[in-house]
């Protein structure tokens, strides 16, 4: 049977007439402080409170709750004297790799497979991706991340990226897995690059944070101001160099609305669950394989290879080279074994934020090799040139500042 | 013709300036202008940039918000922006009482229990407090805008 236009166009309306109501429009309380919260004068200091209660409820519940509070208790005062009392021969091979440290009195210090690497991964890191996560998803689910995307929209278009840049950006501050995958919002080659990049070099995991927290409270918020720093200038510094387009985004921006627990539930049990199986086996198998460079004599070896290097360029002590190595398989306990070394505070600054800015984790570097060999290849270079520069540039700060 | 001073814009006008000024204060004492400051039961101890300077920020936005918004307070735009203030101000206070209670519900590091004691756990939440703290009932009275819209919008 042939429908001729006019009879299409008569079963529309009759449709149209059944299903569709028609009202007039008013502006509600939501829609006015949607507004406010997309306009710069007020959605800026909106920005800065939202961050501000995401970074206090991550600390409060992470740090002092769970970690501090339970965690460390523990493994430190049942686990580890536990496992130190029943593994047979404290000086064999297979009691370094899995226990570690037999002097050691805590988890942080044993360096062992079950004890720091469990301790790492379940005591440190799960609490603090737990509740970033649910932060994460209760702003997405309110309706605040799209407005905040917009309010980000024209300062990250000057690095070449747009306001949904901010997704990865956040993401990457649980963990640089997933938020490596999210650089698939962007839309052009340029600047899922330039994101991904700028992911591996400025963007601390939850886990280095969490650790940071643990060992080096005070000085997180100097560590993380470098960061910034770093991600603006060589995101602006990408941007010029690299070719490429920058276009520009339409976004649909939702009303406010409560967030449906049953969503929030599912999404943050998907989250957990992809990161306890991506994330997790790496922290045990990272350490398992730095404690066996370390007694394979690797570390050592290239250690000394690379110590002027560390030593006269960034002005870091010549022990930090072996945690600084092993960084590449676990940030995290890299920034744990550094918090042993007797250290300057720029001493210590400049270590952790070489630590965050060096080579991504395995489980990142496996991430990025599946978008694509050759931009990996390509972020590599980039990070190696980055590394040497901005590491030079932090101690060139810190020699006219007096403190290096 | 909406009324351009009423009781509530002049209620919201002094809470309004005074978390203004106690935004300030956190900030400045965090700079060390101050050692530190307790009047009665409220304390700013600006031993953190974190808490103080960029909590005493946002305190100071939700002044300035709620100072913008008190004249003609019952229209939609400045409710608004009043609802926006009183919205930081119960951030700052929400997390600082979400800090009290995560580290009121483990016992002390010393101690070879997990939980503190019912006793301890409420002895954290006695005084001295910080200004957003002290500064939260009063605003409760901004959720009387919020019913005053909501009752408007439906």
């Amino acid at each position: 049977m042939v429908i001729s236009s006019d009879a299409r166009w008569e079963m529309v309306d009759a449709i149209t007439r059944q299903t569709v109501t028609y009202g007039t429009y008013k502006q509600t309380l939501g829609d006015v402080l949607g507004d406010l919260t997309v306009k710069p004068l007020t959605g800026i200091p909106v920005a800065v409170a939202a961050l501000y209660a995401f970074w206090s409820i991550f600390t409060s519940f992470a740090g002092t709750l769970v970690t501090d509070g339970f965690m460390v208790k523990l493994f430190d005062g049942y686990w580890l004297p536990w496992l130190q009392s029943v593994w047979p021969d404290p000086t064999s091979w297979h009691y370094f790799i899995f226990v570690g440290n037999p002097a050691a009195d805590t988890c942080f210090e044993a360096f062992g497979m079950l004890t720091s690497g469990l301790f790492v991964s379940i005591g440190v890191v799960l609490p603090a991706v737990f509740v970033f996560y649910l932060m994460m998803t209760i702003l997405e689910d309110s309706g605040y991340l799209p407005r905040l995307a917009v309010l980000m929209d024209s300062v990250l278009h000057r690095i070449g990226l747009h306001g949904y840049a901010i997704v990865p950006a956040i993401l990457g501050l649980g963990c640089n897995v997933p938020a490596v995958t999210a650089t698939r919002i962007l839309e052009t080659k340029k600047q899922r690059f330039i994101m991904m990049t700028l992911l591996a070099l400025f963007i601390p995991c939850g886990a280095q944070l969490g650790i940071m927290m643990s060992v080096l409270p005070d000085l997180v918020g100097v560590v993380m101001l470098c960061l910034v720093v770093g991600f603006v200038i060589f995101g602006f510094v990408l941007n010029k160099v690299i070719p490429g387009e920058n276009p520009e985004i339409l976004v649909d921006v939702p009303p406010y609305h409560w967030p449906v627990k049953e969503y929030v539930a599912k999404k943050l049990w998907n989250r957990t669950k992809g990161f306890l199986k991506e994330a997790v086996p790496f922290v045990l198998f990272g350490v398992l394989v730095v404690n066996l460079l370390y007694l394979g004599g690797v570390i050592q070896g290239l250690a000394d290879l690379l110590e002027p290097v560390f030593v006269t360029w960034f002005g870091v002590p010549k022990e930090t080279v072996g945690p600084l190595i092993a960084a590449f398989l676990r940030k995290d306990l890299a920034i744990a074994q550094l918090s042993t070394i007797p250290m300057t505070t720029y001493q210590t600054v400049a270590s952790v934020v070489l630590v965050t800015i060096y080579f991504p984790c395995v489980a990142t570097f496996v991430v990025m090799l599946r978008e694509g060999w050759k931009q990996l290849i390509a972020a590599i270079a980039v990070l190696f040139v980055v590394v040497f520069i901005y590491g030079g540039i932090i101690h060139a700060v810190g020699i006219l500042l007096g403190v290096a | 013709m909406e009324q351009k001073i009423t009781p509530i814009s002049i209620y919201i006008g002094l809470l309004g300036l005074v978390t203004l000024a106690f935004g300030l204060a956190d900030i400045f004492v965090w700079a060390g202008v101050s050692p530190g400051l307790q009047v009665g039961i409220i304390e700013i101890a600006g031993d953190d940039f974190f808490r103080w300077a960029w909590g005493g920020f946002i305190m100071a936005c939700a002044g300035l918000f709620m100072l913008s918004g008190c004249t003609r307070v019952t229209t939609l735009q400045q409710s608004g922006k009043v609802v926006l203030g009183g919205a930081l101000v119960w951030l700052i206070a929400g997390t600082d009482i979400f800090a009290l209670l995560c580290a009121g519900i483990p016992a002390e590091e010393a101690s070879p229990a997990f939980f503190n004691s019912l006793s301890g756990f409420l002895a954290g939440f006695a005084p001295p407090y910080t200004p957003a703290m002290v500064l939260l009932p009063f605003t409760l009275g901004i959720l009387y805008l919020i019913r005053v819209r909501d009752a408007d919008d439906s």
